[in-house]
């Protein structure tokens, strides 16, 4: 996989060039701004690009920077680093498109494994979300949500903590070792239960719906 | 809090070490949750809060709002001492008996350093924690609504955040957003205890800005939540109001910082 790393930091950019190199991608470039790697994406293409959030241009030039890559070159999966897992990011995150794109947490791309399946799913289309918010969006329901999300099984709280993270039928039967039909049918009991549509067939959009029921409160700024 | 207990009281790894998942705490304590929050080390049987008192005089505010500050210091020194410092002192330790992998058992190897970069993200999570009671980085990043919306989610408190005027007028400068958050903060924490927060009244914050000042409008709070808002806001020669609701809980405090 082509990919390309925007990080100020000196020292966490040669560790995780040194990672991707580990996992056999190309590294068709590293910066250490916004700027500079829409200069270079103007040159080379990239399947992917890794961008931390908090980098020029200030305050959180990794989102700004991404807006402008998401509008030159749409199909270009986005990867977000950052030190911190914040709602507040993820929204924003969202906001700038809800499919080949990720957001995770520096430390925890830290092997061969994480790192590429990351950046696969990605490339494959998905979203990919820290596991740590996503279980803290289930977990930490608002307001009338708590009831709700009482009334799911403990099986069915799995899969929508799966499903938050952003992980794909397969993906989430993989994990909980039993068979995409299975997960299916439980997609389809936890739609029922949440009050949402399960004509939102297309994994992004039903991945989006979750979060944003997860979330709706806020949305009301 | 003791070393041998740390807070994040998660999983087990095998070497009896908590591998801290601070996501893992339970969930509907929120209102002690908060106090953990902000106040990692606070005895709940010690001395009843002195800010309890309504109307101290300013004198006393003063004494009581720096001998607070002193105790704040020594909390976090221990937080970083008993959390993260010990943590990092046993990976040192544990790096130091890692010997390279027997032939074909690659998998071990792997499986150890695992729980090393799992320990290394539970000492990040406490270190962030830390860094978040000192001054919030999304308090910084993205201005008071957000940081606020932030720290009662990962609290599970209910607040309701209106915002008046264009997002580029949301940001009044890091001594009164500081001030502000603090105050705002207190607040949830001093929210009625051992009601389930279902049943709780709502906490409202208004945001707004008049001549150069930060107007804070908090409502659903009391007589008992002033003390804290004038804390924050007199040093910075700013002033607090209590307009009292028909019950203790209902009122609404209005604040005023100045931004320079």
């Amino acid at each position: 996989m082509q990919v390309a790393l925007a990080e100020d930091g000196a020292l966490f950019r040669e560790g995780l060039l040194m990672l991707l190199k580990a996992a056999g991608h190309e590294i068709v470039g590293a910066v250490g701004g916004g700027d500079e790697l829409v200069a270079l994406l103007a040159t080379q293409r990239a399947d992917v690009a890794i961008l931390d959030i908090r980098m020029p241009p200030e305050p959180d030039g990794g989102l700004t920077t991404a807006e402008r890559l998401r509008a030159l070159y749409p199909d270009m999966g986005l990867l977000f680093l950052s030190h911190y897992a914040e709602t507040h990011y993820l929204m924003r995150i969202l906001e700038i498109g809800t499919d080949s794109i990720g957001y995770r947490l520096k430390e925890k791309v830290g092997s061969v494994d994480v790192l590429t399946d990351t950046l696969d799913r990605i490339h494959a289309g998905e979203i990919v979300i820290e596991p740590v918010l996503a279980k803290r969006l289930v977990e930490r329901p608002r307001g009338e949500k708590k009831d709700v999300m009482a009334s799911l099984s403990e099986r069915e709280t799995d899969v929508l903590r799966l499903m938050a993270e952003g992980r794909s039928n397969n993906g989430i039967a993989g994990q909980l070792f039993v068979t995409p039909k299975a997960v299916e049918k439980h997609i389809a009991n936890i739609f029922g239960k949440l009050g949402l549509h399960t004509d939102t067939s297309e994994h992004h959009r039903r991945v989006l719906a979750v979060l944003t029921y997860l979330r709706s409160q806020r949305t009301e700024e | 809090m003791t070393p041998a207990s740390p807070r994040h009281d998660g999983e087990r790894s095998p070497n009896g070490l908590a591998v801290g998942d601070p996501e893992a705490l339970p969930g509907p304590r929120s209102v002690t949750r908060l106090r953990e929050i902000l106040q990692p080390d606070q005895d709940p049987d010690g001395d009843p809060d002195p800010a309890d008192q309504v109307g101290e005089s300013v004198d006393a505010a003063q004494r009581r709002r720096a001998a607070d500050e002193w105790l704040r210091r020594r909390l976090l020194e221990r937080q970083l001492h008993d959390g993260a410092s010990l943590r990092i002192s046993a990976l040192a330790l544990r790096l130091g008996l890692l010997r390279p992998p027997a032939p074909g058992k690659d998998e071990d190897w792997q499986d150890r350093i695992v729980e090393l970069q799992d320990e290394l993200h539970a000492v990040l999570q406490e270190l962030r924690d830390v860094a978040g009671k000192i001054y919030p980085p999304l308090l910084d990043q993205a201005g008071l609504a957000p940081a606020l919306r932030e720290l009662a989610d990962q609290a599970g408190v209910e607040l309701d955040i209106e915002v008046s005027g264009p997002a580029k007028e949301q940001r009044f400068g890091p001594v009164a957003e500081g001030a502000a958050y603090f105050a705002v903060a207190e607040c949830l924490t001093e929210r009625p205890s051992g009601r389930d927060v279902g049943g709780s009244p709502e906490l409202r914050v208004r945001i707004d800005r008049d001549q150069g000042d930060l107007v804070l409008a908090v409502a659903g709070v009391g007589a008992r939540h002033l003390n804290y808002m004038l804390d924050q806001a007199r040093p910075l020669g700013g002033s607090a109001d209590l307009a009292e609701g028909g019950t203790p809980e209902t009122g609404t405090i209005t604040v005023r910082i100045p931004c320079k």
